[in-house]
């Protein structure tokens, strides 16, 4: 149903739904203090929930270097950190929030200044290093929520799991000092419950790629993850996920795919090229193909178990993110989303600026080709820098790529 | 002139691979990569730590496998095991404390996945007591899995008498540093930092035996050399100073490093391991006590409060800062240490370098030029 139709019936559509929600969630961020809350900056995966039931908002640096990156602001605001003595070798979500620190450029007003910061390193350890920087500027406390690598050994997996507890309620501990307030844990369970329902609705808006053909590609994916990063925990985020859902089931059910005579499925690893975006959908369409999804969209598809206690729940989820397992796990991960989603194809990103992501791709793509006997096409570029990211070289090698698939297609492999 | 132990000593910390070909026909050798594995466990197993340095042979076999801006570290590490010595072990140890660390474990035991492998989770952050607690659990798993690998559990009392061992190594390499910092013209910085670098690669007791006889012989020599006279005092900070020319560079324009707090020294050697309680705890009170390294998390300010420690305490004219290029962790600090060193009116010369830098004439002009134009040396 258009974005029309759904108006006329009264009812906003998720698109919309989306903009109110971003809309409210960023002046209740900017007049945070007037009404007694306080803003956190944290890490995109990160146990926001303690925040939500303590009256701390959370804000994502890396949300907001996004919306610079799409605009293209990323070569200038790197530049700007560069003079003052930062690398251009760093992630480009880093460069642009400094950069924006330095000039106070931002496509979408900025955003308000941190009174704490927390930066979980089962994402990476980059966010340490950006928001000690960000700790120094601010003069607020730093809490780094440490989590070891999700090894497999089951006895090690115990103690990991005792030691993010522990920090958890070290967490807590650092959250009343920094508001003065008793925290509430039935606050917290309620939370749950809603960051539980909306993390399940955004595990099967992400499973709607199953369908043939696909009813979304990894772009609406990209676009419609925002909510459930910043605002889990809350009602919002469970109604706005299943209008979603609702939505493009319907399209689903109708056998609308985003790619007429769908042909190709690819798997994406990494993080996107934020400023090709759309070129890229567009040239793969052009063929057929669609990228239907990643491990990275899928980061924030976590089940959490209420009936256990939401310390261990939620350290259970936050550290085994796929950028804190194993190589051979993380491998399983995406193997299964490609017997998942039925996906013959891949294009493998190495994201010079996410190391977290990025250093063990080759590594990655070995395992993935040999167990799905599918070509990948590997390349190496910047998420947010165009600097670094060679046009004519990659279309080229993209379109090589595809007419691989259509060889394959025709040999009938 | 030399003595034969100092001569042994420098031997094995420049060509470690040949000189100690035979350490294999004694013990199994575990290697390990800086920083934190607590090689007193791997010691009291009856198995050779070994501690990975990387090498300066151009990059051929690694490059594959790596993005091209990893660290050199981490590549020249990798490089030294796929390339060259990946014989030369019998398994590996390695600890995460950066995404490159962590993720260049899994490409590792991809590599070796017929050699023992652990990975060795150290607390990246220190700031909280519950850093210290996982240290020591971490140590307590370590101890386990090092036991069912030699299918020897390891009991207190060899692990007493690793840390026995391993303090004592320690102890005399902080005398041996005190008597260098006050008497420069017994040994080169160079000389000195390899003394230390053997200790990485050599059998701890015959690493203490060869000192002890280099520490008499400082003794009796210190008395008839001069003191500071003509040298300046510097502190070096970062992580590992490679390759080791650098210290090279440092002697030609007499630069006496009075402090440090680099893995590949101070780390090292610094605080020892308490004698009593449980074995954990007590190398996680070393662990915790431990110079800053930049990253692991810390209050923010170490980065730059320890450093103006150190030059005050040790009444240094300058800090050299080693920063490794695409070291990430260094690469975050070193804009807020330039600003709040110039603040207080330190002067700072930061070398960018990689293992593989083999052209050291741009370093050397830009140091010379430093001690010329900064601190008005001829
Ligand atoms: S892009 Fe990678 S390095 Fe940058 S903040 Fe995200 S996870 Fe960290
Ligand atoms: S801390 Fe720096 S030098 Fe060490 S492995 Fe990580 S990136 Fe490389």
């Amino acid at each position: 149903m258009s974005d029309e139709a759904q108006q006329m019936r009264g009812k906003m559509s998720a698109k919309e739904l989306s903009r109110k929600l971003t809309e409210e969630y960023l002046q209740d961020a900017r007049t945070a203090h007037e009404h007694g809350k306080y803003v956190a900056y944290t890490t995109a995966v990160s146990p926001v929930e303690l925040f939500v039931a303590h009256d701390v908002i959370p804000i994502y640096p890396e949300n907001h270097s996004v919306a610079c990156l799409t605009k293209r602001m990323g070569t200038e605001l790197s530049m700007a950190m560069e003079k003052k003595g930062y690398t251009s070798h760093l992630c480009a979500y880093a460069r642009s929030d400094l950069g924006y620190r330095i000039t106070g450029k931002s496509p979408m007003g900025g955003i308000p200044d941190p009174d704490f910061l927390l930066a979980c390193n089962a994402q990476c350890f980059t966010l340490t290093k950006w928001f000690e920087v960000l700790s120094r500027k601010y003069k607020v406390p730093l809490f780094v929520f440490d989590t070891p690598q999700w090894i497999r050994d089951p006895g090690a997996r115990k103690e990991i799991l005792k030691y993010c507890i522990r920090q958890l309620q070290e967490l807590i501990a650092a959250l009343e000092e920094l508001t003065g307030k008793k925290y509430d844990y039935d606050r917290l369970a309620e939370v749950m419950v809603y960051s539980r329902d909306a993390s399940l609705l955004y595990r099967k808006f992400l499973d709607m790629a199953a369908y043939k053909p696909s009813p979304i590609s990894i772009f609406d994916a990209l676009i419609h993850m925002a909510i459930t990063v910043y605002l889990r925990g809350t009602p919002q985020a469970v109604h706005y996920y299943q209008t979603l859902v609702d939505e493009v089931q319907e399209k689903a059910d109708k056998g609308i795919g985003v790619v007429e005579n769908e042909r190709f499925r690819l798997y994406w690893e990494n993080l996107p090229i934020w400023f090709k975006f759309r070129d890229h959908f567009n040239l793969l369409k052009s063929y057929g193909a669609n990228i239907l999804t990643s491990l990275y969209v899928h980061a924030w598809s976590y089940e959490f178990d209420i009936s256990k206690d939401p310390l261990e729940t939620l350290a259970e989820n936050y550290v085994s993110v796929f950028s804190n397992v194993t190589l051979e796990e993380r491998a399983d991960m995406a193997l299964e989303l490609f017997r998942r989603y039925c996906l013959n194809g891949s294009l493998m990103f190495i994201n010079r600026s996410c190391k977290a992501v990025s250093f063990a791709v080759y590594e990655l793509k070995d395992i993935i080709t040999e167990k799905t006997g599918v070509p990948a096409l590997i390349f190496e570029s910047d998420m947010g820098d165009p600097r670094f990211y060679s046009e004519t070289q990659i279309r080229t090698r993209i379109e090589a790529y595809l007419e691989t698939l259509q060889r394959r297609e025709a040999e009938g492999v | 002139m030399r003595i034969g132990a100092l001569t042994k000593l420098l031997e094995v910390a420049n060509a470690p691979y040949d000189r100690l070909a035979d350490l294999k026909k004694k013990k199994r050798i575990i290697g390990s990569t800086l920083a934190d594995v607590p090689e007193e466990l791997i010691y009291a197993a009856g198995l050779h730590p070994f501690l990975i340095l990387g090498t300066n042979n151009p990059i051929r076999y690694s490059a594959a496998l790596l993005p091209d801006n990893s660290c050199s570290l981490a590549r020249s590490n990798l490089e030294l095991v796929v390339g060259y010595q990946g014989d030369f072990f019998d398994g590996f140890i390695l600890s995460q404390v950066c995404d490159t660390t962590q993720h260049l474990c899994d490409i590792w035991k991809r590599k070796f996945s017929d050699h023992y492998f652990e990975n060795f989770l150290a607390p990246r952050q220190v700031a909280r007591p519950s850093a210290r607690d996982w240290y020591a659990q971490e140590c307590r798993r370590l101890r386990k899995e090092l036991g069912k690998y030699t299918g020897k559990e390891i009991t207190d009392d060899d692990l007493w008498r690793s840390f026995r061992i391993y303090n004592e190594n320690r102890a005399l390499l902080r005398k041996l540093y005190d008597i260098k910092r006050e008497v420069p013209a017994l040994m080169t910085n160079r000389e000195f930092f390899d003394l230390v670098k053997a200790t990485f690669f050599m059998d701890k007791e015959e690493h203490n035996r060869l000192l002890r006889e280099v520490l008499d012989w400082a003794e009796q020599q210190k008395g008839h050399l001069q003191g500071q006279e003509g040298y300046f005092k510097l502190i070096i900070a970062g992580i590992v100073v490679e390759p080791p020319n650098i210290y090279d560079l440092i002697d030609e324009v007499k630069g006496n490093i009075v402090g440090d707090n680099l893995c590949s020294a101070s780390r090292y050697i610094y605080h020892d391991v308490p004698l009593e309680g449980d074995p954990a705890e007590a190398l996680a009170e070393r662990h915790v006590r431990k110079p800053h390294f930049s990253p692991i998390n810390s209050d923010v300010e170490r980065i730059y409060k320890d450093l103006l420690e150190l030059y005050r305490e040790k009444g240094a004219e300058t800090i050299f800062y080693i920063h490794i290029k695409y070291c990430e962790s260094q690469d975050y600090d070193l804009p807020d240490i330039k600003v709040r060193m110039r603040q207080e009116g330190i002067p700072l010369l930061e070398l960018e370098t990689e293992y593989q830098t083999t052209h050291l004439a741009q370093m050397k002009t830009r140091l010379q030029a430093f001690c010329e134009s900064v601190l008005g040396r001829m």
